[in-house]
């Protein structure tokens, strides 16, 4: 536990020490929180209102996805380009501490990052003259759970492929591009009618917790196949 | 301790049974072209890959097995330093000080003495990225020395430096060499610095060690060459003289011979030839040859058989 707390220090010093990147991290927040906050609802019937707010989750979701997906692959190819990824490796830090930090952080910061996406849409909604309502999907369980399991277990998997895709992916925009087109992975299920989307607490905390499982046998399959010397190994290349 | 120690990349063989003894409380200087292995054993050392063959024991430690406690004892500078260019300094040390587990109460002050000794400590609030090459590498070394390692290994510490750089950082591995107690392993292709540091040398070539010994050694390199001076020697005087195996004889000059030896002991049998032969021997002047030299002679020789073959 120690190794994992000087990797959260330093991956976190680091963060705080990127300035570009906390420019970036405040404008996304913004826009993600902003737009959606200033749209009007429809005035009925009750299930449009219902999408309204499914939507306005899901920019939150978004606004989580798309910074966990900038993070994870910069946080592992910053190390590669500055030859610092060599130093941990020469280090007695495990692999586990080091590349386990990378994924805490990354999801972390997409963590936050919807969070203060969803306060800012609120607060927005607010101001443009609600009446409390637009908070509503947060008084239900199946709102609050998707409001926040389900954000937590999407980018514990975003992080998860972004961070490992990057080990193997050199280069930026394609390893951003690979873990952004790793998104539509969950969706196949539905895709292919193997599963069928129940708006049910219920069935949320089912799909969230199978998800979960298979990101954590993600993680243990990326930290077993990415050993310190295969990583040797694609530095050298 | 390297034996047999052996690393192939697919069909390529990157490092081919090396043999290494290097002695606790040495500075080892591992000499050699790029390319040569010389970092490939760094790793090996370091347990970051593993051998294709052979063995090797690190501070006594198998780094296969026990590749973090090895890692743990040593300190590294790489060919890249590898500095977190968004930290500060101070940052960059107190992550060292943190893998290291240096307790928290003793941090601040060993991150402080490495800054002062490598002259940093009035810039430990800036950005790496605001260093200069110079000043990159020397806070490598402060960082490598802060858990106050066993072992200290640096891969070509002052490649892509500038000469005063190279002055100022040779200075302050001089003075580590100096301390004694804690084993240097330095890779460097830099022959003047490896003869200034170094007690023993090996020089490594497309992954096969071709020489080691001390940099005094390596110059003899098993031969000698003397310069005589000589009385009453006729011009044909190589022909009349039972010469020793591989010795050769020539003019270089108003009296004077040029005797090349296969080896060092070889001069006592050629002055007794000359001597036997009528011939005043004046002076025998032992010719030395640079370390620069000698790693030109092993690995031009090895470049001139290679070719051949």
């Amino acid at each position: 536990m120690d190794d994992l707390a000087t990797m959260l220090w330093k991956e976190a010093a680091e963060l705080v020490g990127n300035r570009r990147y906390l420019r970036v991290f405040v404008l996304a927040v913004l826009a993600l929180g902003i737009l959606p906050g200033l749209a009007q609802p429809p005035a009925a019937p009750a299930p449009l209102v219902r999408l309204f707010l499914l939507l306005r989750l899901a920019y939150v979701l978004l606004a989580a996805v798309i910074m966990v997906a900038q993070t994870a692959p910069d946080l592992v190819l910053h190390e590669r380009v500055g030859r610092t990824l060599d130093y941990l490796l020469a280090t007695r830090l495990t692999d586990g501490a080091i590349f386990g930090g990378k994924v805490v952080v990354a999801a972390a910061v997409g963590y936050a990052g919807g969070l203060a996406a969803m306060g800012v849409q609120l607060v927005v909604a607010d101001l443009r003259g609600g009446g409390g309502w637009q908070w509503l999907y947060l008084a239900f369980p199946v709102g609050r759970w998707i409001a926040f399991a389900v954000m937590a277990v999407l980018v514990a998997y975003v992080a998860v492929v972004g961070t490992f895709v990057a080990l193997r992916v050199g280069d930026q925009r394609a390893a951003y591009m690979v873990t952004v087109a790793s998104l539509f992975l969950p969706a196949l299920p539905f895709v292919l009618h193997l599963a069928t989307l129940s708006p049910t607490t219920g069935w949320f905390v089912r799909a969230t917790a199978l998800f979960a499982l298979v990101v954590a046998a993600m993680a243990a399959a990326g930290f077993r196949l990415f050993r310190r010397e295969m990583l040797a190994l694609y530095l050298q290349e | 301790m390297c034996r047999g120690l052996t690393r192939a990349f697919g069909s390529r063989l990157a490092l081919d049974r090396l043999d290494l003894e290097v002695p606790t409380g040495s500075v080892f200087g591992f000499l050699g072209p790029n390319g040569a292995g010389k970092t490939t054993t760094v790793r090996l050392l370091l347990g970051i890959l593993r051998p294709t063959g052979g063995e090797v024991r690190v501070l006594g430690l198998d780094p296969v097995r026990d590749g973090e406690r090895v890692r743990a004892q040593c300190g590294v500078v790489l060919d890249q330093v590898g500095l977190y260019e968004r930290l500060t300094a101070w940052q960059n040390l107190e992550l060292a000080a943190r893998i290291a587990r240096i307790p928290p109460a003793e941090r601040g002050r060993r991150v402080e003495a490495a800054l002062r000794r490598v002259d940093l400590w009035d810039r430990r609030a800036e950005r790496v990225s605001a260093y200069s090459k110079g000043m990159r590498q020397k806070l490598g070394v402060a960082r490598a020395l802060l858990a106050e390692p066993r072992l200290l290994i640096l891969d070509e510490p002052t490649s892509g430096l500038d000469p005063e750089n190279i002055v100022m950082l040779r200075e302050l591995l001089l003075s580590l060499a100096q301390e004694g107690g804690r084993t240097i392993f330095l890779c460097t292709h830099l022959l003047d610095e490896a003869e200034r540091l170094c007690d023993r040398v090996g020089i490594l070539q497309a992954g096969r060690l071709r020489a080691v010994g001390s940099p005094t050694e390596l110059a003899a390199g098993g031969r000698a060459a003397v310069r005589l001076r000589l009385s009453g020697a006729p011009e044909d005087l190589p022909g009349r003289l039972p010469l020793p195996d591989g010795a050769r004889l020539a003019p270089a000059g108003e009296g004077e011979w040029r005797a090349e030896l296969a080896r060092a002991e070889d001069v006592e049998a050629l002055v007794a030839a000359l001597v036997g032969a009528g011939v005043g021997v004046r002076a025998v002047i032992p010719l030395g040859e640079s370390l620069e030299e000698a790693y030109l002679r092993v690995v031009g020789g090895t470049e001139a058989s290679r070719s051949a073959g």
